[in-house]
């Protein structure tokens, strides 16, 4: 299948840093130093940081010693089911099924950002924590896949080997001896020594062993810390160095849990084991296996979709039945599916760029639908998607990512400028901004019966404190698609509605011109979300906020934006120069920080 | 380790179709007889967002015969808790007020109500102000960014103390923690009070919940020692060993195996449940398969938050744990909407703050009418549920509630955002440490904060402070001071005095109100 979107254009950026409009240097005077370079920053300790769209790397910087990461619940329960497929291939789904008691017992992840955004790019994998329930559920668990796995003897003569069920008990100790080295190798992700054999069979003591004996062996290795976390001691040889490249395996374990979100295959062990992983051919070419194999794709999948989540996009059938909404929606009846449809394209849309060589810009400005119920594709008013090509919506006014359902639709009868402008700022531009003042509540206004969401939004937001981030900051990105309905489907008017009986009170004219500030250098004007979308491209911030996002889900932490510069600017150089989003995403694997560990704090 | 008993009233009240899952505790009815151990004492601590609800929704109107005392350097006030009856329900106020069989004169004699107590600067956005980590908020205003040092819950601290739990045979969970995250944190290392203070993953899945505090009855051939000891071992050699760690490294071992121990322990549990059957309909499935949708359907709210409220009764009856914090994220309303920006953030208006535009779907009498739904709602179908539950519950002279502390405490107080006058409802006596039936008012009635005009229907004063709150409950369940007391006055939680102008609590707390936060609050103590 081809790509047959346009080529990406070189981005440009504008050299407007030396042109401010009085518009806008009205707008931020009540909110400087919010977003925009630095420089434009003033002094001052209620001042946020400026959004960083440079990172600049120091080679010498140390990051910081980082603590011992676990798996994240994804990854330790995928891992399990790994394990359990490898000892007993013909029997994985059955064993599973054993045990559902134990593992629907396991702690999910708390999607976090770790005093980042509250709302928006939350990752799972930022969710470090280990308390009470992990270390039980896990305990809990390996026990049960202990004694699923043993029990009965054609069980344990695949997962243990025939020689433990033969009629032969001198062969017992090294059957047992063996399995350990085997089954441990996957299990810990490391070589396992002859001191590990002794360590790990002493539960089952001597032969002649039984069910029990081999449960046990199974479920003291996957209690090991070397399995619930990822354990990195570095190469040998740079112990007085603060940071040192990992070892083989190690690096083998870091390259299957991002891509795969499980443990290393039968190839990457092989590579492992014998060093070739160290070669820089040997793990380039271990990158782009992985990279290439469609567990990648789940795991990209779930980056982009914590990444682009519209968290605040409500259930959109729970309103059908109340007066405006029905209006609102007219023959149209959203299921409860239909929410989990949209965020399902926008992630859908990522890995389709992403698999077929599409950039950053593809995916961002894509006029494609991937719409795969006829419910959603109604909205776009196209086919579902099905394979092979995506259908292109043939509306000039869909701008691409931003007017993709997802980020239009509420679950009310009224569109919300301020969320769609606060997702915008935050998770795609990685703007900060202010909390809300403590008077935002509480704001009476009197507007014409005929106002517009956007009259109505400004009178209420546009004032006093609210306006000094609203009206510069939130709303204009908001407004600019306001020619979509709360169901994202395109308007020329907005149709008003009386709240309590649903009627008809009359139509309101619709204005997407906005002054967007995406840099807040930048004075232009955007007609609508197209030109929106072009302003957005041309700024460095949308790809300096991907790159951040990224290496959050990567590393399972926030960044610092000096110490981790030079993993970040790899990153962000890769964009920069246009590469397809699969070039990028493989980028973090290449880069010097991805193949060490720092030991070091300053 | 024997069984408190249920009463035929519960079992009743479960064959009626109130709940699904009290049918797995009538069990218990006929082989267990003896009452929990007198002395054994018990938190549940419910936490809801937003608040918001106006003073007269929330408190009695005029009690009658108010006792008053000088406290604080201020005038504060008790009376007994006022009930009213009207066309079957029982009426406190028009949030504190339920069926007559639901809230009965002996479950109003159980009651507390306490107004005036306030965080001392602007606190909104909080999930974890109930317990006294106040840093655990959105960060709002320069008084919630200034909060950057997150602190364990008072749950938490209960929940290791040798003090509450002096002896752990039984215990499978030191606290129970439901509903929403960030209401309860503790240290990663709560065996030695080290590391990171880290919010603890709740779990509403009542099933799941009922797993860990449920024990089945041994089997009479599993006599295999557990491996956890080798398990240990592991981690020790992992920690010990000669491979390079980094100094992160080894805390969070340390902490994983502080972990292992509370496991190690926990594995030596003997307890029995009696023939409790594990119940099966949980709340994840009622919330799932509620048919109208679960955030409009009250009935099905009220169903979820019974299975919840059935799993914290079983683990006291199986004394398998006496701590449970619950942070409900549910709105028990009509009303189908924004909640946190059309109702919470408009709830002072005495009016619909939007005349003919199209922000609220379904119109409504006003964003207040909504709030005093909810949390009437919530008092009937969550609070009362399990006072009621527990009060059902035979317990030495008594009833399980009369060994409980049940605290229901709301995000803010009268307006949005605002931490004053946050209203306390409290249930049983907390082993006889709590005079019960009172409505006890600590404000400073010369002390305005928000005065009531066009735009704000709301009078407020400012009063105690709430971190003496935090400390009598600690207190009350039987912690030393030098288990949660720190810095340069009494109570639990930080004390920074707002350093913003527009608060409406800014510079009214005095020296004499600081000077008596480590006290017990007044009136409060039998």
């Amino acid at each position: 299948m081809k790509l047959t979107t346009s080529p990406t254009p070189p981005r440009r950026h504008r050299p407007w840093a030396v042109v401010l409009s009085p518009l806008a240097a009205a707008l931020l005077a009540a909110c400087t130093g919010i977003i925009g370079s630095e420089d434009d920053a003033p002094n001052g300790p209620d001042v946020p940081p400026s959004t960083p769209t440079d990172f600049n790397c120091d080679p010498n910087a140390v990051p910081d010693a980082l603590p011992l990461r676990r798996l994240s619940d994804t990854q330790y329960r995928n891992t399990l089911r790994d394990l359990v497929a490898y000892a007993l291939p013909a029997e994985s789904t059955a064993v599973m099924a054993e045990i559902e008691f134990q593992t629907a017992q396991l702690v999910a992840d708390v999607a976090a950002n770790d005093g980042g955004d509250q709302r928006y790019a939350k990752f799972s994998r930022l969710d470090q924590t280990v308390q009470q329930s992990h270390i039980d559920t896990g305990y809990y668990a390996a026990e049960a896949v202990g004694a699923a796995l043993t029990n009965d003897p054609a069980r344990i003569a695949t997962a243990i080997g025939d020689c433990a069920t033969d009629a032969d008990p001198g062969n017992d100790d090294t059957c047992l001896d063996d399995f350990v080295r085997r089954f441990g190798e996957r299990v810990l992700r490391r070589p396992i020594t002859d001191e590990d054999v002794t360590f790990y069979r002493e539960p089952a003591g001597s032969a002649p062993f039984e069910a029990a004996d081999y449960a046990d062996v199974i479920a003291l290795l996957l209690n090991a810390p070397h399995f619930r976390y990822f354990v990195e001691h570095g190469q040998g040889g740079f112990d007085d160095d603060a940071v040192a490249p990992l070892e083989a395996y190690e690096l083998a374990s870091r390259l299957s849990y991002h891509f795969w979100q499980t443990m290393p295959d039968d190839a990457l062990f092989a590579a492992a084991r014998s060093g070739e992983l160290l070669s820089e051919d040997g793990y380039q070419a271990q990158v782009e296996r992985i990279f290439n194999d469609p567990r990648t794709t789940a795991s990209l999948e779930t980056f982009f979709g914590q990444w682009l989540q519209n968290s605040t996009l409500e259930p959109l059938d729970s309103r059908v039945g109340s007066p405006a909404f029905d209006t609102m929606r007219g023959t149209f009846t959203p299921t409860p599916t239909l929410r989990e449809e949209m965020w399902q394209e926008v992630v859908d849309s990522a890995t389709y760029y992403t698999e077929q060589g599409g950039s950053f810009e593809d995916f961002f400005r894509s006029d494609r639908s991937f719409a795969k119920t006829p419910e959603l594709a109604s909205i776009y008013g196209v086919e579902p998607w099905t394979s092979g090509e995506p259908p292109a919506m043939d509306d000039p006014a869909r701008a691409g990512l931003i007017t993709r359902a997802a980020y239009l639709a509420t679950g009310s009868a009224n569109t919300r400028p301020v969320m769609k402008g606060v997702f915008l700022r935050r998770a795609i531009l990685c703007d900060p901004i202010p909390p809300p003042p403590p008077e935002a509540e509480n704001v009476e206004i009197e507007l014409p019966e005929d106002a517009s969401t956007r009259e109505y939004v400004d009178a209420l937001t546009g004032g006093g404190s609210c306006g000094s981030c609203h009206t510069p900051l939130i709303n204009p990105l908001g407004f600019a698609t306001e020619n979509f309905d709360a169901l994202g489907r395109k308007r020329d008017v907005q149709v008003l509605i009386d709240p309590a009986t649903g009627d008809v009170i009359g139509e309101a004219e619709l204005d997407t011109e906005v002054v967007p500030l995406v840099d807040t250098t930048d004075p232009r004007t955007a007609a609508d979300a197209v030109e929106l979308t072009e302003q957005i491209l041309e700024s460095p911030k949308p790809y300096a906020c991907f790159t951040r996002q990224y290496f959050r889900y990567t590393f399972g932490r926030l960044e610092d934006l000096d110490r981790d510069a030079c993993v970040l600017a790899d990153v962000k150089r890769s964009l920069d120069e246009g590469a397809s989003l699969s070039e990028v995403l493989r980028t973090v694997a290449l880069s010097d920080g991805f193949k060490q560990r720092s030991f070091d704090t300053p | 380790m024997k069984n408190a008993k249920l009463n035929r009233r519960l079992f009743l009240r479960g064959a009626a179709g109130f709940t699904l899952a009290l049918p797995v505790l009538p069990s218990l009815l006929e082989d267990e007889a003896e009452a929990a151990p007198t002395g054994v004492r018990r938190f549940v601590a419910f936490g809801t967002p937003h608040g918001g609800v106006w003073p007269q929704n929330m408190y009695p109107t005029d009690p009658q015969g108010p006792e008053t005392m000088t406290y604080g350097g201020h005038q504060i006030r008790r009376s007994d808790l006022p009930m009213v009856a009207n066309n079957g329900r029982n009426i406190i106020s028009p949030v504190l007020s339920a069926a007559s069989d639901v809230l009965t004169e002996q479950i109003r004699s159980k009651l507390n109500l306490v107004r005036g107590l306030d965080v001392t600067f602007y606190l909104a956005h909080h999930r974890g102000g109930h317990l006294g980590n106040y840093a655990e908020n959105d960060g709002n205003g320069m008084d919630g960014q200034a909060l950057t040092q997150h602190r364990p819950t008072i749950d938490q601290i209960m929940a290791w103390s040798d003090n509450f739990y002096p002896n752990l045979s039984t215990i499978l969970e030191r606290s129970l923690v439901i509903g929403r995250p960030g209401m309860s944190a503790n240290w990663s290392n709560p065996g030695s009070q080290s590391g990171v203070v880290q919010n603890i993953t709740p779990e509403s899945n009542s099933l799941v919940l009922f797993n860990r505090i449920f024990v089945p009855d041994d089997d009479p051939m599993e006599t295999r020692p557990p491996i956890v000891d080798r398990v240990i071992d592991d981690y020790h050699r992992l920690r010990q060993g000669n491979r390079r760690l980094s100094a992160e490294y080894r805390r969070r071992l340390d902490d994983h195996l502080d972990r292992l121990d509370e496991l190690q322990r926990k594995l030596n549990v003997a307890v029995s449940c009696g023939d409790i059957p594990v119940p099966t309909v949980s709340s994840n499935e009622v919330q799932n398969q509620a048919n109208p949708a679960f955030h409009l359907n009250a009935s099905a709210q009220a169903q979820y938050w019974s299975l919840l409220n059935d799993v914290i009764v079983a683990a006291f009856i199986c004394d398998t744990s006496r701590i449970a914090s619950v942070l409900a994220g549910t709105y028990h309303s009509d009303y189908d909407g924004d909640w946190h920006q059309e109702i919470a953030h408009q709830s002072e208006l005495p009016t619909w703050p939007f005349p003919n535009t199209p922000l609220p779907d379904n119109g409504g009498p006003s964003p207040q009418a909504y709030t005093v739904q909810h949390h009437q709602r919530f008092f009937e179908d969550v609070f009362l549920d399990l006072v009621g539950k527990l009060d059902a519950v035979p317990d030495g002279d008594g009833t399980l509630l009369d060994r409980t502390l049940v605290q229901w405490t709301q995000e803010c107080g009268s307006r949005t955002h605002d931490p004053i006058e946050l209203p306390i409802v409290t249930a049983g006596s907390g082993d006889e440490y709590f005079r019960t039936g009172q409505y006890v008012d600590y404000r400073n009635l010369n002390s305005p904060a928000h005065n009531a005009n066009g735009d704000n229907a709301v009078d407020s004063h400012t009063g105690l402070v709430y971190n003496q709150w935090l400390g009598t409950v600690c207190t009350a369940m039987g912690l030393d001071k030098n288990e949660y007391e720190s810095g340069q006055y009494g109570g639990y939680g930080e004390l920074i005095l707002s350093s913003e102008g527009w608060y409406a609590g800014q510079g009214k707390y005095p020296s004499a109100v600081l000077d008596v936060m480590g006290e017990e609050l007044p009136y409060l103590k039998s």
